[in-house]
């Protein structure tokens, strides 16, 4: 799927000697450089399955955007320091987040037709964007999103039951990580729990690195359209769930169709499972790789939170989004981004800019790290990401709590990383306790 | 700017409602039943709180939170325009 990276910047050859020199990108340390004709291959290959792509902290030396090349032969740019993400995230001004639009970067052939079928907000600018955003967030508000803690708490212990129950070894994605987001979007929804697979297929279908513009696009049609049959259904028999509510307060209301809710209420579904999920099947890994700092957090589970912002910085699961189109001609670090050109706002790479986060790469479980861009910023930043630090914290402590001796059941080398998907993850974490 | 007496701002029309806010500053800040938009709970926290409500103006993702030095410190109804 890569291509092969050429041509070495000249910037820092002091660090990362392991990295041999032809795998590093060439990044426009020279203010407006007019083209960067070896820009390299995009997405590039991890070499370490637990870190963002060597290359990136190569690019971070580099005072601006670098150019890369795409599955299409066109060209767009990473931004990989922290402070520029975070700056042209916040811009909503200079650059434009509408899906599908000309210019927008992508990562493969299905992926432009994703995007270009994609009606729900995530795809949209402002003011469109707030307008619908506005309908939901009160659904994933803090306050609503606490009361949910005791149901929350309650399924964790509850997979968790059925693990022990069941013996070592387990898979820790199949039985914990995929399950318990399923759920507590099930409940969410009001969905039956074991359409959960189906969810979870069209998810995938969307966020792979190899499926078919044909299979990426009816995937995509067929969770709308089974969003759209649970509204029916919640129309006929309301409940206490996010559907019923919307329909009560803006379909009725005459503010939202009920097509454009099957849309967003895709768009969350796909949200919840993906991102959640492997956030704990990698999160559980790199605690498995630390007893020193796992034991410490055990001991104090008041850490818990401090260790869930910490895992989100490390982890970052979304790799290829963001992603920005420049409305003006704009300057940054000192490369000019023109008018019409595309960004790929690389928020793992900002996640261990040395810059904010001192020895970077190195997991510290009691560091401040608050100010991750997992969740993104500006205005798409995730809608629903109290649940997921509540589900975190949660499914955190209780693994810690309930299964103290948990270690890995085959040797890490022979682990399975998602490196055919755009959401990061392990497969498969076969452990034993 | 000083150690001086401080009041919190906030951007209704710019919020997005991501509750950052409201997950870190609790006591400071609010999320509106009806859409989840921000509510301010204390203008002018005190020294317990201040730092949680810096920590959320800096990491609120829409920049809704501004803490400004408070010119009417002794006037209740200071407020924004």
């Amino acid at each position: 799927m890569t291509t092969p990276l050429r041509d070495a910047p000249d910037v820092s050859q002091s660090e990362d000697s392991a990295v041999s020199a032809d795998a590093l990108p060439r990044c426009p340390v020279i203010p407006g450089q007019p083209d960067f004709p070896d820009a390299p291959g995009f997405p590039m290959r991890r070499d370490d399955p637990l870190s963002p792509p060597a290359a990136y902290a190569r690019a971070r030396k580099s005072a601006g955007p670098c150019r890369v090349t795409l599955w299409n032969g066109t060209q767009a740019w990473i931004v990989t320091r922290h402070e520029q993400v975070r700056a042209i995230l916040a811009d909503d001004a200079r650059f434009s987040g509408r899906f599908g639009q000309d210019g927008f970067p992508t990562v493969t052939e299905a992926r432009v037709a994703v995007d270009r079928g994609e009606r729900a907000f995530v795809g949209m600018d402002n003011p469109e964007h707030d307008r619908y955003r506005r309908m939901l967030t009160q659904e994933f508000s803090v306050p609503r999103m606490r009361a949910l803690e005791p149901e929350i708490a309650r399924l964790a212990e509850s997979l968790i039951d059925e693990l022990v129950a069941a013996g070592p070894p387990q898979d820790l994605v199949g039985t914990l990580a995929v399950r318990f987001p399923s759920l507590v979007m099930s409940a969410l929804f009001g969905s039956p729990y074991e359409d959960h697979r189906f969810i979870i297929e069209c998810a995938a279908a969307r966020h792979g690195l190899t499926q078919s513009v044909g299979t990426a696009t009816s995937k995509a049609r067929e969770l709308v359209d089974y969003v759209r049959r649970l509204i029916d259904a919640k129309e006929a028999a309301p409940g206490d769930d996010l559907p019923s509510r919307v329909l009560q307060a803006h379909v009725h209301a005459g503010r939202m169709t009920k097509d454009e809710l099957a849309e967003i209420g895709a768009m969350i579904l796909r949200a919840g499972h993906d991102t959640t999920t492997h956030l704990i099947g990698l999160g559980t890994l790199l605690l498995l790789r630390d007893d020193a700092q796992r034991a410490r957090l055990a001991a104090d589970p008041a850490g818990i939170a401090r260790a869930v912002e910490e895992l989100l910085r490390m982890v970052s699961p979304v790799q290829f989004s963001p992603r920005r189109v420049a409305r003006v001609d704009v300057e940054i670090g000192g490369v000019t981004v023109r008018a019409g050109e595309g960004l790929f706002l690389l928020l793992g790479s900002a996640n261990r800019d040395a810059a904010v986060f001192p020895d970077p790469d190195a997991l510290d479980l009691g560091r401040d790290a608050a100010r991750h861009l997992a969740f993104g910023f500006g205005i798409h930043q995730c809608l629903g990401q109290t649940l997921a630090r509540i589900e975190l914290r949660i499914v955190f402590e209780a693994i810690l709590r309930r299964l103290p001796a948990l270690r890995l059941a085959v040797p890490f080398e022979t682990l399975r990383f998602r490196d055919d998907m755009q959401i990061h993850g392990v497969h498969a974490l076969p452990v034993t306790w | 700017m000083s150690g001086g007496a401080v009041r919190i701002v906030v951007d209704e029309h710019r919020c997005v409602g991501a509750g950052q806010c409201a997950w870190v500053a609790p006591k400071v800040f609010d999320q509106r039943a009806a859409d989840g938009v921000v509510v301010l709970l204390q203008p002018r926290p005190g020294p317990d709180e201040l730092p949680y409500a810096r920590e959320a103006a800096q990491l609120c993702p829409a920049r809704a939170i501004r803490i400004e030095d408070d010119p009417h410190e002794d006037d209740p109804h200071g407020d924004a325009p």
